[in-house]
């Protein structure tokens, strides 16, 4: 988009690093680093004939990333319009017990009745997204009070769907999708990733993504635009719950389980941490579809680095959040501005300074 | 005193026996019959019981009050008053109960949602004269002149059990992971405790390590799946402290290519369905239940309480533990939750 | 009413970080007077009452009430002093009762603490006097309509049997009725001598209830003045800050067209929303430029946002192009041709932190949906279009618009506007708060357009400018239209004022309004002739 004329190696370097999800990205790398000089082999994939595909740490970390990517993303519209959606948890585990109820009830294996528990569990989660969106854009609840009743509401109803039990279900299609392998690669991480692609082409190619920027910004001004306010809203509300039902089929047919009480449990919390870490602001406005992926990446490296790592369960809280708010620190403007000063106090000559910087 | 009976190879009927041991051990020679029910008190009218429970909150917990319920019913001489908490509130707990209390109702079944700030309800309870019964949940400080019993099964008993099974199974020792439920909860730290208690004494024993999967089956997959890579696929045995995450640990074996029951040994505590099933499949090794079906455990104390009779200060609810394919296949049948 | 003052401020000076809030004004309120605080939005009204009920400590200046010179470090001084505020908004307890409300703060007290039942007793007692004793005092506040909440919030301010009743805009959410109860409350506490400072924008209401005025104009003091000695127009001129004759001012017929031969864009009939602006007919002509004069809260920007869409009318039509056109949302009012600039260019024009491109797009591209989003080239004739035309200065595209001068986001605004095409622009004060020559840029090109064909309405302080630029004028007051006046050529500022100013709504001469200020004894009218380029600040809200 940008047009910008020539500029040094130093600037554009600059620039990168004011990117908040930059520092995602080295905060992955330090881990995975650490993973390596635990165990040297860390990296390593291989081919596993057992599965039929690549296996690896990194490959584990891809697929661990998948549900949040979902989420993530579907938060980061949700974000940006100014508003938040507490009840994503939820929209994964009716989407998970729709699914799970239905094959188990269906009996059958075949791919039709897998396509048709996928479609019947997007849909019921989409009714999810339904009513926030309703309660939010047409009633004008609080978002943050309309999905904290939608994510009681919706694990009750899960509950409901289920009959209170954890239900298990056999589809080797359905499985296939949190499990199989295409040309090697994870069947999970190409769906989520080319999820999330086309959801960030929608966004960027179309003109939503202005819109909800424009909503997020300035919601009065963006309705004295033109910018049909409520529309967007319902909208980002039911793509969301979407994404998260997608993300609740994921984490269901890893296991084929549902798991009424535990599946997609304060993942809302993952999904927020993910939008923020990639430099979209919590009061809405501007976001990064792709900085939301970077951070759905992290947390999930973060996961599994505190597994192979051994950290103690007790521990693995504080070392969490630890690695957060360093974080948060280091992508905080306030310290850029100390850096700057320092620099600037150091340096005779700028030119050389910036190149270092 | 405390009973506590381990029974193999059998179940339901198991359960009902050590009832009746239980009682016969710690009332003097009540009615002993190990059907439940019969009359409350035998003053033929009804008895009015209140059920302070917890309500929703999972599998467990629905088939313990279910339970509760179905057996405390109208035929057996009992109107039962069940007040679930909302939301797991306590304040609404101590609502219901005070309204018990003010009823008049002739006795009062309590699980508390939260341990503390019962006394001044109980010590109110007991002014009026009306015997209270814990179900399940104890409270803090555990006070037991302020109320008749506890009627539990005990988490420490529970793991130990499989422990014990750790070591028979693997007389050379073993390299063991174990799978906790969230950091810090009370049932966590006692399953960790009893398994402790045997196996930490047990030099052959190695604990590669321990993870939090917060109950969750695919939570514990995704760390199974990691610890086995960490470790070269090096682990004998998984210690889940329930059956979801158990489930999950199998996926994850059977993933990394290993069978599990084979080449990976796995336990779990809990007892659900799903976890016989997978025993019976031998995707299990050992399942150790945490029994909530004890009604009639809880009509027994329930009548010896009103019969002025004395009643142990805590009633241990026996569990049963599976061990074979063929123990879990047996039992399937007749499984509850 | 020769008594000495109750009140007297002489030299209040307050400042806010950049702003002169207050500088130097002068104040005094006399028992048993209504006393009227006049000035447009942002002139230090709210700020002259906040200093004297003690929420702002004043820098310099003195404060006497009762013959004794008086610190207020707070509220709790004022009330002490004797100074009772019901403020615009009711700030009552919603959720308490109405007898709980009055006594808030003055229970009484029995011996086990604080008894109800004295409580409400009293609080009875204290509404009685204000013909409110029908109410169940335990009935919640919440039950009450906002008139008689705004009569309670009375009785609670003067539950404390103050000496001054300070009523900030008490009728701004009144109906006539309920006007004309309030104004009732008011005479009978002046005859028990209290003296009351009351602010309205309503110049009716002013001249119906008060004595005495004082009037402010960007935090200096005007002057005082006996209401009977202070016609309209003086007032308004005082107000704005002219002297009549400089009001005077011409304006050219531009194309020679006839006002009423011109044919029908808009016709507006019975127009109007309830608390904003009363049922209006509008009629608007192609290539037409339409001014709405009328002082701040008169209904004018109420009357533009309806015809826009932007709020709901509640009565009344709008036919456009010969339809009946039902707008009902902004995103209607664009897709039948309309545009509105707001005169809050920052918190209803620009998106702060998009770009100059994304913000000049917007409307277009939300008339279009999001699903048919402009091609690049299309975005950038647009932009290349607009930053050109209006010379805005820096002329990069992808600058977030919060880093441009209000003037350059006025042009960045306008070019939004008219990228959607519309047949009608309305402009809300699209000249504040910005420099001379960007204010002439826009000028020129609302008269270019016109030109064109395109319909206009204008808003704006300055009455000058209206008379300068319109064809015809609407003159507002008191959210009602009260007159339109052809500009023949010979329509000037004067003109115009005199309309506002006039109850009757007939335009009087300038020589008619020339009246020599005859200021109260002891005050000083220090009314200064600022030309044509006083900006009109609102920092105070």
């Amino acid at each position: 988009m940008s047009t910008a004329t020539s500029s040094t190696f130093g600037e554009r370097l600059r620039n990168v690093g004011r990117q908040q999800f930059v520092w995602a990205i080295v905060a992955i790398v330090l881990l995975l680093v650490i993973n390596v000089i635990k165990d040297p082999t860390y990296l390593s994939i291989s081919y596993s004939d057992n599965l039929g595909g690549l296996r690896g740490n990194l490959v584990d970390i891809l697929r661990a990333s998948a549900p949040i990517l979902m989420i993530a993303t579907g938060m980061a519209l949700v974000i940006a319009t100014g508003g938040i959606d507490l009840s994503i948890g939820s929209a994964m585990v009716i989407a998970g017990a729709v699914a799970m109820e239905f094959l188990s009830a269906s009996g059958s294996s075949s791919l039709g009745t897998a396509g048709l528990a996928l479609l019947l569990a997007l849909l019921v989660a989409g009714v999810l997204g339904v009513v926030n969106g309703v309660l939010v854009s047409v009633v004008g609840l609080q978002p943050f009070i309309s999905t904290l009743i939608m994510m009681l509401a919706g694990r009750g109803i899960a509950k409901v769907i289920t009959g209170g039990q954890n239900t298990t279900a056999t589809s080797e299609p359905f499985r296939w999708i949190a499990n199989g392998y295409v040309v090697g690669l994870p069947v999970v991480v190409l769906l989520a990733v080319a999820i999330v692609a086309v959801v960030g082409l929608i966004v960027r190619r179309s003109a939503l993504g202005l819109m909800i920027e424009a909503i997020g910004i300035d919601a009065e001004a963006a309705r004295l635009a033109g910018v049909n306010k409520r529309a967007i809203i319902f909208t980002v509300y039911v793509a969301a719950a979407v994404l998260g039902g997608m993300a609740g089929v994921f984490a269901t047919a890893s296991v084929m389980t549902v798991d009424v009480s535990n599946t997609g449990n304060q993942m809302e919390l993952d999904a927020i941490l993910a939008v923020v870490i990639g430099g979209t602001s919590l009061a809405g406005g501007k976001f990064s579809i792709r900085g939301a992926a970077v951070g759905a990446v992290l947390i999930a490296t973060l996961d599994k680095t505190v597994v192979f790592l051994g950290v103690p369960s007790s521990a693995t809280p504080a070392f969490k959040a630890a690695v957060i708010v360093i974080l948060f620190l280091i992508q905080s403007p306030w310290l850029h501005t100390q850096l700057a000063k320092l620099r600037s106090r150091r340096t005779t000559t700028p030119t050389t300074a910036e190149v270092t910087a | 005193m405390k009973v506590s009976v381990r029974t193999r190879r059998t179940f339901v009927a198991a359960a009902a026996a050590a009832t009746m041991l239980t009682l016969a051990a710690c009332g003097p020679g009540d009615s002993g019959e190990g059907d439940g029910g019969g009359d409350a008190g035998g003053d033929g009218g009804t008895t009015t019981v209140g059920f302070v429970a917890v309500g929703p909150e999972g599998a467990w917990r629905s088939a313990n009050e279910q339970n509760i319920r179905d057996t405390f019913t109208t035929d057996a001489g009992y109107d039962l008053k069940y007040a679930p908490a909302t939301n797991l509130d306590q304040k609404s707990q101590i609502d219901a109960f005070t309204s018990f209390v003010d009823e008049g109702v002739d006795v009062i079944l309590l699980s508390a949602t939260e341990g503390s700030g019962w006394e001044d309800s109980l010590t109110r309870a007991q002014e009026a004269e009306i015997p209270v019964i814990l179900i399940d949940r104890g409270i803090e400080p555990d006070d037991d002149s302020l109320y008749v019993t506890r009627i539990a099964p005990d988490n420490i008993e529970v793991s130990k059990s499989v422990a014990n099974w750790a070591l028979e199974t693997f007389p050379d020792g073993a390299k063991y992971f174990t799978l906790e439920g969230p950091a810090g909860v009370s049932v966590v730290n006692e399953r960790n405790e009893g398994w402790d208690e045997v196996v930490g004494a047990e030099s052959s024993f190695t604990k590669v390590g321990a993870q939090t999967a917060n109950w969750s089956t695919d939570e514990a997959k995704s760390v199974v799946e990691t610890v086995l890579k960490a470790n070269n696929n090096d682990i004998d045995l998984i210690f889940a402290q329930n059956d979801e995450m158990g489930l999950g640990a199998a996926l994850a074996i059977e993933e990394a290519g290993l069978t599990p029951g084979e080449d990976v040994k796995i336990a779990t505590i809990d007892g659900t369905k799903g976890a016989l099933e997978a025993l019976s499949e031998g995707r299990l090794s050992f399942v150790a239940e945490y029994n909530p079906l004890f009604g009639d455990t809880a009509v027994e104390a329930v009548t010896s309480a009103l019969e002025g009779a004395d009643v142990d200060s805590y009633i241990i609810v026996p569990s049963t533990t599976f061990d074979s394919p063929e123990a879990a296949t047996e039992a399937l049948p007749d499984r509850k939750f | 009413m020769s008594h000495e003052p109750i009140v007297e401020m002489r030299g209040i000076h307050i400042g806010f970080p950049g702003v002169k809030a207050l500088d130097g004004v002068d104040f005094r309120l006399l028992p048993g007077e209504v006393h009227a605080l006049m000035g447009e939005n942002g002139a230090g009204k709210s700020t002259l009452i906040k200093c004297l009920t003690g929420v702002y400590s004043i820098d310099a200046g003195e404060i006497v009430i009762d013959g004794s010179p008086r610190q207020l470090a707070g509220t709790a001084d004022a009330q002490e002093a004797g100074i009772a505020t019901v403020y615009q908004e009711v700030n009552l307890v919603r959720n308490l009762s109405i007898g709980e409300n009055v006594m808030l703060g003055h229970e009484v007290r029995g011996r086990f603490g604080i008894s109800w039942r004295a409580t409400h007793r009293r609080a009875k007692e204290n509404l009685e006097r204000f013909g409110l004793g029908h109410l169940d005092t335990r009935l919640p506040l919440s039950t009450l309509s906002i008139a008689v909440q705004q009569l309670v919030a009375i009785a609670r301010a003067m539950v404390t049997k103050s000496h001054v009743l300070i009523l900030d805009e008490p009728t701004s959410s009144l109906d006539k009725q309920e006007v004309s109860t309030l104004f009732g409350v008011i005479r009978q506490l002046r005859s028990e001598g209290v003296a009351i400072l009351f602010v309205s924008h309503f110049l009716e209401q002013v001249y119906e209830i008060s004595d005495r005025m004082t009037v402010l104009r960007n935090g200096r003091f005007e002057g005082e003045f006996l209401t009977k000695d202070l016609d309209r127009s003086s007032l308004i001129a005082t107000m704005i800050g002219r002297e009549l004759s400089t009001l005077a001012g011409e304006h050219e017929v531009r194309d020679g067209v006839a006002p009423g031969q011109r044919e029908p864009l808009l016709v507006a009939e019975n127009l109007g929303r309830k608390g904003s602006v009363g049922a209006t007919d509008l009629a608007i002509g192609k290539g037409e430029i339409v001014g709405f004069a009328g002082l701040l809260g008169s209904g004018r920007t109420e009357l533009a946002r309806l015809l826009y869409g932007a709020d709901r009318p509640d009565s009344g039509s709008i036919t456009l192009k010969g339809r009946k056109t039902a707008i009902g949302s902004p995103a209607a009012g664009l897709a039948n041709g309309i545009a509105l600039s707001s005169e809050n260019r920052r918190d209803e024009g620009i998106i702060a932190d998009l770009s100059v491109r994304e913000n000049m797009i917007l409307a277009v591209q939300a008339r279009r949906g999001w699903m048919r989003p402009l091609s690049k080239k299309d975005t950038d004739e647009i932009v290349d279009k607009y930053i050109k035309e209006f010379g805005v200065r820096p002329a990069d595209p992808d600058r977030p618009i919060k880093n441009l001068s209000g003037g350059n986001q006025q042009k960045v605004l306008l070019g939004r506007w008219l990228a959607t095409r519309p047949d009608l622009m309305i402009l809300d004060e699209p000249t504040r708060g910005i420099d001379v020559g960007a204010k002439a840029d826009i000028i020129t090109a609302v008269q270019k357009l016109a030109e064109d064909g395109m319909s206009v309405v204008f808003i704006s302080s300055e009455i000058e400018e209206v008379a300068r630029v319109s064809d015809r004028i609407v003159v507002m007051r008191d959210r009602e239209k009260v007159a339109e006046i052809v500009n023949d050529g010979t329509v000037s500022a004067a003109t115009i004022v005199a309309v506002i100013a006039d109850e009757e709504g007939t335009a009087q001469t300038v020589a008619a309004l020339d009246v020599s200020d005859e200021t109260f004894p002891g005050t000083t009218s220090t009314s200064t002739p600022t030309g044509t380029s006083t900006s009109t600040e609102r920092s105070e809200s």
